[in-house]
């Protein structure tokens, strides 16, 4: 709302209450200790898979910057008998180390800033997840929902999942051909120049928690991991997801609880209650300094799922992107192709056939014809088809 | 104590005119001093024990007068004089300060020849003005003696009628209230002085309060009906409504602390928003009552929350006491008596809410004749009709409604709100029927609904509905009871019209079904004894959502319904142990059932409540009772006279809520709704302590008290991260059991009379929260104590009234007060792969404080008595100085960065006007 609603009638302002009404920026002051906090994540791996910690600062909300991430830190492991491992910096800000450690020793992590900070986390008692008993899904009038069982211990009640999804897809208009700039000339794809398959990947979608605790014999029965509505282009071709199951402590399960309901959409009437995040962290010389960031430590298990369209026939797809998606009905005739092809905007997709003879194509937009805008066309290292 | 006469028959004794007893030096001893109403054994007592005077008299000639004096450098002569006057009693003082009273003639030591001339010097020195005053004064303590016993032998109270008259013009004083002390029954004399009211047989002092004029006494032996007639001062011309004289009487020496009265003449006078009188805006004028903010619905007493002040008019319950979301208050000023809160020492027969109770007296129609009043404004009009139907029933019925709209009209085309509207109306019908003289029955009604959009599409809306019986039944002399039945609903939903295919209707509402007995019982001159119990039957909605039309595919979603019953016993008593000390105390025992039908998740026992430990559902037959919370609540107040104008009080009392509002109370929410008390949520309780000093000064001109208080406060309620209020059928799992403490120190100096009175107070309070220690789900600030919502330490309130001529007042009100705590959101960063927001501590930083004047002229019209109508205006200007007062503060992204604004809803100075009328 603009300001001018100040100038209108004061019965109007309470109208406006739900509006934004007489708005005046409202700048405070915050403390600096608030907006530049120290930010740990990171899971340490104990059976040789690879541990990472990311190290970053918040930023002050009216930044524009998203991250801001902490480097030249040294980030090292200290088990209880007084062993120290220490993580390399792989990029700007995150810390990786491999090894393999007794999850029967008690740990601590240990953060030395470039500005001589020194944080400690407390102790990590690590936690060995049980297997993921079965991954599978199931086709509703809402779509398809993809489930998780899992049988947890005594000592393994909670867990949380990370998963990775990544989907093959199809551009509305699929064409073999590419235009030739040296030659002026239309010529067939080759298989790496192909634009009509794709794939692509949601890496860190949400959060799933689960206490097996309040289920008898600590069974998680085809939990709901994640749901694809219908239309979803997820399911257009062949579908992967990975689960990464962690058994968590009770403490950072209440942590992440917290994460997973905090949520960006603020100031509103109908939002939900702010939310305040501290962790496992503290600063050595300084309690009173809030760190955010729960690292746990433990070994965690995996499990891949793959869905084909076949498996969830029919799955009608809509892909917004490609909603107005047409094939151009004049054709582009080879004098033109330079004129029409050259600046990349469109893509020759359906030839004109004259008896036997190609003479000219009929375009249709890059943006309709080509994946690798949304997507890339190199199958995923760990791909099966 | 002598009670002897020392009759000294000296043989000279000489028959002398009434009340010049004097033999001493005229000069004698001043003295100063208030004795309210007591014998003349009980004054002469005192006079004795602080001075060398010696009383010697016969008690049973003694034994009907009454001493009401307030003395003021008076020699002991002058007042003997006026206590003496017109009663046969005569009186001496000779020159060892002895005093002999006695019957028919009077003692007399002297024949000196200065004897008459003493006398004569005696009148003119006298500064009890003149031979009206004297007369006045006697009148004042002469028992009358009303109606024959035998006539009606069997009932326990009679009806005392009469016409209050001016002392000089001998016109009818309209107006004038007519009240005692103990019961504080009272009666309003109607345009001819008549009044009428129903007391208990028996002795009484009444006293009489003239608008502007002081406050009359007379004491009365009520053995029947009868009529009493009684001329006071009065003041036709003068229209500055002081404020009710109860509150004057008592504000030292009610048991009773932390209550507070305002009459309609103080809150007629304060500066309104809209020119309309409005007494949820005058009660944020008191010390110990805010608001978080201009325009919100509820108020906030002694650090509590907007859901713990129990709202009673004339019996009923109001869920929403607010229009148009708290720009006026759902209450028509013409229909409203008296309002009296109780922010301690509530009285034992109220309970249910933890922090206030807030007793809005209705009017009952005129005994006399039919009369109408109203006013008109900018957005709002009213009219109120009284009357009587037949000897024995009177009626009033006042309605009220904004006709707003017009001026939505006017906007520019392109304004946003051109299709807003925002309408409500309100309506009270109360009946009043005596059956007769030991059966009253009356008739309260209420109901007001609002409606209000901001585009065409979404309508809001809510409504009140209530409805009582009460039978008033006079058992005997000395007990008393009233028993009320009925129905209050509170109802609030959105018609949301967007387009056919997500047209929905959402909503919630309460109704509860109530029903009480209340007696009184006056055990004998100490004792007080107030008994009965109370029981409402809750019935919830707590939110619906539902498809509109057939074309609509918004999911039907639904909220289970909530029953419940709350009853309540109570016993209490109010010992007068002697002259200084009085004790107030009871105790109330308050059983709760939760009832099915409904269906209610189980929790892992030990763990904290929430989705996750979630370990199955148990379902309640319909009437089943799913479980039982009892307990006792105290009441214990008592008061200290340390002398006649000063006295100190203590009170301690227990408080039991299970009722709560569910609100995020960061700004007003449409969608705030209320939640019953069940297995999984406990019931709210609280405790007060506090401490008062209270004082009056210069002839009750001035009052000043001190209270401080320390409340703790167990199961409030606050919010997990993340909650989410709304349609949430698991609302246990969003909900942290909190701790609270609220402590403060409010004072008060208040003039009450004079061209220039008011009142300017100043309070310190904190509201405290803390996550209670056994709740494991999450400690918001690290199970520290944080501010709540409405944490507002410091407030002053200045109100002042000028009164410019006698028929033009001035008035001011200046408001303070500190910003009220808020959660922003500090920082942001990268957890998870997603963008979230770092908050800082809850309630860890303040809105800008708080500060406005206002202004406001009242104008009345010319006041012959035998006018057809009178008239009044009332103009103003709110807000004068335009301070933008932040309301709320909040964040929105802009260009995807998050940017904090303030809003203001009363920005700028806004005038008003309004016409009342009365004929």
């Amino acid at each position: 709302m603009p300001n001018h609603n100040c100038q209108i009638s004061f019965f109007l302002l309470l109208m406006v209450l739900f509006f934004g009404g007489c708005k005046d920026p409202f700048e405070p002051e915050f403390a600096e200790t608030d907006i530049s906090q120290l930010v740990v994540e990171g899971f340490v791996e104990t059976n040789r898979a690879e541990s990472k910690i990311l190290l970053s600062r918040t930023t002050p909300i009216s930044n524009a910057t998203d991250q801001l991430m902490e480097s030249g830190a040294q980030v090292s492991l200290e088990s209880d008998s007084g062993t120290q491992w220490d993580f390399n910096e792989t990029a700007l800000g995150v810390y990786t180390h491999t090894g393999f450690f007794d999850t029967q020793k008690k740990y601590k992590l240990k953060i030395v800033l470039k500005n001589n900070q020194q944080y400690t986390s407390e102790e990590l008692m690590p936690i060995v997840s049980p297997e993921i008993e079965e991954i599978n899904f199931r086709k509703n009038e809402e779509g398809v929902e993809i489930l998780l069982s899992t049988k947890g211990t005594s000592t393994s009640e909670y867990f949380l999942w990370e998963y990775a999804e990544h989907w093959i897809f199809r551009p509305r208009i699929q064409t073999i051909y590419i235009y030739n700039p040296e030659t002026k000339e239309v010529d067939f794809r080759k298989p790496e120049q192909s634009i009509s398959l794709c794939w692509t990947d949601n890496l860190f979608p949400k959060i799933v928690l689960e206490n097996a605790g309040r289920y008898s014999g600590n069974f998680i029965f085809q939990k709901p991991i994640v749901k694809i509505p219908n239309l979803s282009e997820k399911l257009m071709q062949r579908y992967s997801i990975n689960v990464r199951q962690k058994a968590i402590s009770k403490e950072a399960f209440d942590f992440w609880e917290i994460q997973r309901k905090n949520s960006d959409d603020i100031g509103g009437i109908f939002s939900p209650l702010p939310s305040l995040i501290g962790g496992n962290f503290k600063n050595i010389s300084n309690a009173a300094e809030n760190v955010i960031g729960f690292v746990s430590m433990g070994q965690s298990s995996e499990k891949r799922l793959y869905i084909n369209v076949a498996d969830v026939f029919p799955w009608p797809v809509f892909i917004p992107e490609y909603e107005f998606c047409q094939v151009e009905t004049t054709p582009t005739f080879m004098a033109n192709y330079e004129f029409k092809f050259g600046s990349g905007v469109f893509i020759p997709a359906v030839p004109e056939i004259a008896g036997t003879t190609t003479i000219g194509y009929k375009a249709a937009s890059t943006a309709c014809t080509d994946c690798t805008l949304r997507g890339y066309n190199v199958k995923p290292v760990f791909w099966e088809d | 104590m002598i009670k002897n006469l020392l009759l000294v028959l000296l043989g000279w004794m000489l028959l002398l005119g009434p009340a010049f007893g004097q033999v001493e030096s005229p000069e004698g001893e001043k003295f100063s001093g208030f004795y309210p109403g007591i014998n003349f054994d009980r004054f002469a007592h005192q006079i004795e024990s602080s001075t060398a005077y010696r009383f010697y008299f016969d008690l049973s000639e003694v034994e009907n007068i009454l001493v009401n004096i307030n003395a003021k450098d008076n020699t002991l002569s002058q007042i003997l004089e006026v206590v003496f006057e017109n009663s046969d009693l005569k009186f001496v003082i000779d020159g060892k300060k002895r005093v002999f009273i006695t019957k028919g003639s009077r003692l007399d030591f002297s024949l000196g020849k200065d004897f008459f001339q003493i006398g004569e010097k005696g009148e003119q020195t006298d500064s009890l003005q003149g031979n009206d005053e004297l007369k006045r004064a006697f009148t004042r303590n002469k028992l009358y003696v009303i109606g024959s016993p035998e006539k009606s032998n069997s009932a326990t109270t009679a009806t005392l009628t009469g016409k209050i008259t001016g002392l000089e013009t001998g016109n009818p004083v309209s107006g004038a209230v007519v009240f005692e002390k103990i019961n504080y029954s009272r009666a309003i004399a109607n345009e001819q002085g008549l009044y009428s009211f129903t007391l208990p047989k028996g002795r009484h002092t009444l006293f009489v309060q003239n608008l502007g004029g002081f406050v009359e006494q007379r004491q009365i032996n009520l053995q029947g009906d009868g009529s009493l007639d009684m001329a006071i001062e009065e003041n036709i011309i003068s229209l500055s409504e002081v404020v009710v004289s109860s509150e004057k009487l008592t504000n030292v020496s009610r048991p009773e602390m932390g209550v507070q009265s305002l009459s309609m003449n103080t809150m007629r006078k304060l500066p309104a928003v809209l020119g309309e009188v409005d007494i949820l805006k005058g009660l944020l004028t008191l010390p110990g009552v805010n608001t978080v903010g201009e325009a919100s619905v509820g108020f906030n007493v002694r650090g509590g929350a907007a859901d713990q002040n129990l709202i009673l008019y004339n019996n009923t319950t109001i869920y929403n006491p607010a229009h148009l979301f708290g720009l006026f208050s759902a209450f028509n000023p013409d229909m409203i008596e008296s309002v009296d809160l109780y922010k301690a020492g509530v009285p034992v027969k109220y309970g249910g809410r933890l922090s206030s109770v807030l007793n809005v007296n209705a009017k009952y129609g005129s005994k006399e004749k039919l009369k109408a009043s109203g006013g008109i404004g900018l957005m709002t009009g009213r009219l109120t009709l009284e009357g009587p139907i037949g000897d024995k029933t009177t009626f009033i019925i006042g309605g009220r409604s904004t006709y707003s709209n017009w001026l939505f009209d006017l906007l520019e085309e392109k304004t946003d709100f051109r299709e807003g509207r925002a309408s409500f109306y309100d309506l009270n019908f109360n009946m009043e029927h005596r059956l007769n003289d030991k059966n009253i029955i009356r008739l309260n009604s209420y109901m007001s609904k609002d409606n209000f959009r901001f585009d065409q599409d979404t309508l809001f809306g809510y409504q009140n509905q209530n409805v009582n019986l009460s039978w008033t039944h006079y058992f005997s002399e000395r007990l008393e009871g009233e028993f009320v039945i009925g129905q209050d609903r509170y109802k609030f939903g959105i018609e949301g019209r967007d387009n056919p295919l997500n047209a929905y209707d959402f909503g919630f509402d309460i109704q509860q079904d109530h029903l009480r007995a209340d007696f009184v019982f006056e055990k004998d001159l100490k004792h007080t004894l107030n008994f009965g119990f109370s029981s409402i039957r809750y019935g919830l909605r707590p939110g619906y959502i539902d498809p509109f039309g057939s074309a609509s595919i918004v999911n039907q979603e639904k909220v289970n319904s909530e029953q419940a019953l709350e009853t309540a016993l109570y016993f209490g008593d109010d010992f007068e142990i002697n002259d200084r000390i009085s004790v107030n105390y009871g105790l109330r025992y308050v059983i709760y059932n939760s009832l099915g039908p409904n269906t209610l998740k189980t929790y892992q026992p030990g763990q904290a409540i929430s989705e996750s430990t979630v370990i199955g559902e148990k379902s309640y037959d319909k009437g089943e009772i799913m479980n039982t919370y009892h307990g006792p609540e105290f009441r214990i107040s008592g008061r200290y006279n340390l002398d006649k104008f000063s006295s100190i009080k203590a009170g301690y009392n227990t408080m039991r809520q299970h009722i709560h509002l569910l609100t995020n109370s960061s700004s007003i929410s449409p969608t705030d709704t209320w939640k019953l008390s069940d297995p999984n949520i406990r019931p709210q309780w609280g405790d007060q302590i506090s401490l008062g000093y209270y004082r009056n000064l210069k002839a009750n001109t001035y009052e000043f008290s001190l209270e401080v208080y320390h409340r703790s406060m167990k199961n409030l309620i606050d919010y997990r991260s993340g909650a989410s209020l709304v349609l949430n059928n698991d609302i246990e799992q969003d909900i942290l059991r909190t701790d609270g403490r609220a402590y403060g120190a409010e004072m008060m100096l208040k003039k009450n009379s004079g061209k220039l009175n008011g009142w300017i107070s100043y309070t310190y309070s904190r509201s405290l929260l803390r996550t209670a220690g056994d709740e494991t789900a999450e400690k918001i600030n690290g199970g520290e104590y944080y501010p709540s919502n409405f944490d507002q330490p410091h407030n002053i309130v200045l109100v002042g009234n000028y009164e410019l001529s006698k028929r033009v007042g001035a008035a001011v009100n200046a408001n303070y007060s500190t910003g009220r705590p808020v959660t922003l959101p500090v920082a942001k960063f990268v957890y998870g792969g997603s963008e979230r927001v770092f908050f800082s501590d809850r309630n860890a930083y303040r809105i800008p404080d708080y500060f406005r004047v206002d202004l406001s002229m009242n104008l009345e019209g010319n006041h012959k008595v035998r006018k057809l109508a009178h008239s009044s205006w009332s103009l103003g200007v709110y807000n004068v100085l335009g301070r933008k007062n932040p309301y709320s503060v909040f964040f929105t992204p802009v260009n995807g960065v998050l940017k904090g604004y303030q809003l203001s809803i009363f920005a700028q100075p806004i005038p008003f006007v309004t016409y009342n009328f009365r004929f």
